[in-house]
């Protein structure tokens, strides 16, 4: 039971059987599929696990268990309504609350947007259960920004005081229109996927933590989460875990020629990068082929 | 068709305060605060009694400002359309009213925050209110 209506065209893309979990005194929904050692897929703002609808099949036929939550504030989970409610802090404890309670260990993490600050934070604060990393398209330090976040126009503008409740808000701008400019294949992913975001996302209050998300971004040395971000960094600088790195050829919001070379510095150890077509949500135009590229590691791993 | 801006506490007979928008962190940016503070002469007034603007189409909205403990005033700011008690909102109205309040306070802010940037943005996201370009600011 979602308590929510999804299109057809979307239920049909997304047969999997929901999960509700209580973690950290929010109801966090989840899909669990297959059996064998667990891939946790995390996605970022303002999508959720139907992101990752291609790789399901893939991954569970490779025999793993996927498991695939919905950030608390988007997809089928519950949605606070106070902007105080969301901090990167308390999402870590939603995650590690979920992955505690399922027990898991031998974990593989695949990381993109926020799903990489949150993902990484349970990964360097529970390293005995996790396997390996996969990155793509995200970010775990604290300065400088991705100059596309440095930018009022359209940047910080959408999610100023006022204009984020009126425009991502009244407006679903971002779970929108804002996905499909960050896709290559415009048309299809107008015709097969946008309608999942912004069905799960009806009404203004519901779209809370697309405006607050953004204002988490450390722009400069007085943002509220620059001591997680500098731990993040330093952890994962120690981290000797396997990595993989996979990251969109036209992705302008963690442009490729920053970001994976810094990646690659704080995590030498690192396979990839593998550039596939995709702009920051890769997985809308490159699915199957990041989810073989995910194959292909774990098989190596083996 | 009215000139917006501030205006004195309308009378409240027969009407109601219409909720239509919430900000929980007005100072994320501080220039933003800064504006409404210098605007309604909040240092003074504080939480006494609501802001009034009136839009361009003549409805006037409150603007309650809220406090949060350890942080400085105003935290957040609630819009409320001033509307008589027992009809529904214009909700049309309404979003081109917000509009021309958000152009109003960008103007109003001033610096890098330009009128240009927030209606590249509103035609970037195709913002209904945001398609009727080239209006005046008043």
């Amino acid at each position: 039971m979602t308590g929510l209506d999804l299109p057809e065209t979307i239920v049909r893309q997304w047969p999997f059987q929901p999960h509700f979990a209580r973690v950290n005194g929010w109801r966090m929904h989840y899909i669990d599929e297959g059996a064998g050692d667990p891939v946790v897929l995390l996605h970022g703002n303002p999508t959720w696990g139907f992101l990752y609808r291609d790789f399901v099949a893939p991954l569970t036929e490779a025999g793993c268990r996927v498991i695939i939550p919905d950030m608390i504030g988007f997809g089928l989970s519950e949605k606070p309504v106070r902007e105080q409610a969301h901090s990167l802090d308390g999402h870590i404890a939603n995650l590690t609350g979920l992955l505690r309670s399922l027990d898991l260990h031998r974990i593989t993490l695949v990381c993109h947007d926020w799903g990489g600050p949150t993902g990484l934070g349970f990964a360097l604060s529970n390293i005995a259960r996790v396997k390996a990393l996969v990155l793509m398209s995200t970010w775990a330090w604290p300065l400088p920004p991705a100059e596309f976040h440095t930018r009022i126009f359209p940047w910080r503008m959408m999610h100023a005081p006022l204009l984020g409740p009126y425009l991502l808000g009244r407006h679903n701008a971002l779970a929108g229109r804002g996905v499909y400019l960050s896709v290559v294949d415009r048309k299809r992913f107008q015709e097969r996927a946008q309608a999942a975001y912004e069905a799960v996302l009806p009404d203004p209050a519901s779209r809370l933590l697309t405006w607050t998300w953004p204002r988490w971004i450390p722009l400069d040395d007085t943002a509220r989460a620059l001591d997680r971000f500098t731990w993040l960094e330093r952890e994962l600088s120690a981290c000797a875990l396997p990595a993989l790195l996979v990251w969109g050829r036209e992705d302008d919001v963690f442009d490729p020629t920053t970001f994976i070379p810094r990646f690659r510095q704080l995590l030498p150890q690192a396979e990839g990068p593998h550039l596939v077509t995709g702009r920051h949500f890769l997985q809308e135009d490159s699915g199957p082929e990041i989810a073989a590229h995910i194959v292909t590691f774990l098989r190596r791993l083996a | 068709m009215t000139t917006m801006g501030v205006v004195p506490e309308p009378s409240l007979h027969g009407m109601r305060l219409g909720w239509v928008l919430t900000e929980d962190r007005l100072g994320h940016y501080p220039e933003f605060r800064a504006f409404f503070t210098r605007t309604f002469d909040l240092d003074r007034v504080g939480l006494a009694r609501p802001g009034y603007w009136q839009a361009p189409s003549g409805t006037i909205y409150a603007l309650v400002f809220i406090g949060r403990s350890g942080e400085p005033f105003p935290s957040g700011v609630e819009i409320n359309a001033v509307v008589p008690a027992l009809e529904p909102l214009d909700e049309l109205l309404v979003d081109r009213d917000l509009w021309a309040f958000l152009r109003w306070m960008i103007a109003g802010i001033g610096g890098g925050w330009t009128l240009d940037a927030l209606e590249a943005t509103g035609r970037l996201f195709r913002i209904p209110a945001s398609m009727d370009a080239d209006r005046p600011l008043s």
